[in-house]
């Protein structure tokens, strides 16, 4: 098998593999049970959409891809923070009402 | 042997910073550093910058070893049928002698991405990192891992 | 020659990736509680990452591609710990409480013994 056609199929089982984690963490989203719960599942769904974009830009071989890849990481961070954030204070306020 | 460690990690950096990692331009990056480390030999002998470098690469090869020792362990737990009886959740109180900030976030972030350990809440007083277990074994023998390993290279390379 | 056996190799380290990826994603779908999901999402979850990166850096075969993919996974590898820690932290100090299988709680045995001082 050359190295063109192996890379072929290593990217998309990749994808395959990739769609079936999203579906994962897609149903934990939606069972929950708790807020922290959901944040957490969307944390790890920004990663698998960076692995998205890691297998497309193997398989395209547009390498630009991985300024999104890394742009997507930033704001998969700056989301968790302020949702943490955001529970806490939700929290605060719960005591105090 | 130190030298020409430092010859070849000043020759891959040449390489990376022209954007190319052709032979030729390794050898060149080389001599270059090879002038470099041969003119500054006096100043490099006992330097405690140079030491410091050693201590934090070090480190770096310790975290990605067991970064990856966790995420396989990880793994095969989560893969295991019975992972409900192999789990043993708990949170553990660490004490601290890291004092400043950078030594504490450094130790913090290292004991997250590490086996079977992360850290949930520092004590207000700052003597305390609570540390969440996945499969807790023995108390005292994860306390004294933490501090043994990770802990000591931390305030090594962080004074 | 040699760059063949970078395409075989960078092809192995995205497969691992994904794979680390979708380990990740079943342990956020089969721990008990919260805390233990953590782990396998921030573990798992920035090593797959990581290594979906280094994948493309070594794909890639340009040192500007390579030198990028770096600082990505750098960046990943500081900001999922801090997030991981940002978000067990806000959810315990919340009030979400370890699930049954739990052994040990030490911030709860802290806190009881403090409030008991005051």
């Amino acid at each position: 098998m050359s190295a063109e056609l192996f890379i072929d199929w290593v990217s998309l089982a990749s994808l395959v593999l990739l769609a079936l984690a999203l579906l994962l963490s897609l149903a934990r989203i939606i069972i929950g049970p708790t807020l922290s719960d959901r944040v957490l599942a969307l944390d790890l769904l920004t990663v698998v959409a960076m692995g998205f974009i890691g297998a497309i830009a193997v398989r395209t071989g547009l390498t630009l891809y991985l300024d999104i890849a890394i742009a997507l990481a930033l704001l998969g961070f700056l989301a968790t923070v302020a949702l943490a954030r955001y529970i806490l204070l939700r929290a605060q306020r719960g005591e105090n009402a | 042997m130190n030298a020409a460690f430092l010859v070849v990690i000043l020759a891959l950096l040449w390489a990376g910073t022209t954007g190319s990692f052709s032979g030729l331009n390794l050898l060149f990056g080389g001599v270059i550093g090879g002038v470099a480390v041969l003119l500054l030999r006096q100043s490099l002998a006992n330097s405690v910058h140079l030491r410091r470098a050693r201590q934090a690469l070090s480190l770096l090869g310790l975290f990605l070893y067991e970064l990856m020792a966790s995420a396989v362990r990880v793994a095969l737990v989560v893969l295991r049928p019975d992972m409900n009886k192999v789990i043993q959740p708990a949170i553990v109180a660490v004490p601290l002698s890291a004092k400043s900030d950078v030594q504490i976030t450094m130790l913090a972030n290292l004991i997250t991405l590490t086996p079977g350990t992360l850290s949930v809440d520092l004590s207000p007083d700052r003597s305390v990192l609570y540390v969440h277990a996945l499969t807790m074994g023995d108390r005292d023998a994860m306390i004294a891992d933490i501090k043994n390993g990770f802990e000591k290279k931390v305030l090594e390379v962080f004074e | 020659m040699l760059h063949s056996l970078a395409l075989y190799v960078g092809g192995i380290v995205l497969l691992a990736g994904s794979l680390f990826v979708l380990m990740a994603a079943i342990g956020v779908l089969r721990l008990p509680d919260l805390y233990t999901r953590m782990h396998a999402a921030s573990k798992a979850g920035a090593v797959g990452g990581g290594l979906i990166l280094l994948a493309v850096a070594v794909l890639g075969q340009d040192a500007a591609i390579a030198v990028r993919a770096v600082i990505g996974i750098v960046f990943l590898l500081l900001t999922t710990p801090l997030s991981a820690h940002l978000l067990a932290r806000a959810s315990y100090l919340a009030g979400y409480k370890p699930g049954s299988e739990t052994v040990a709680d030490d911030i709860a045995i802290n806190a009881e013994q403090n409030s008991a001082n005051k």
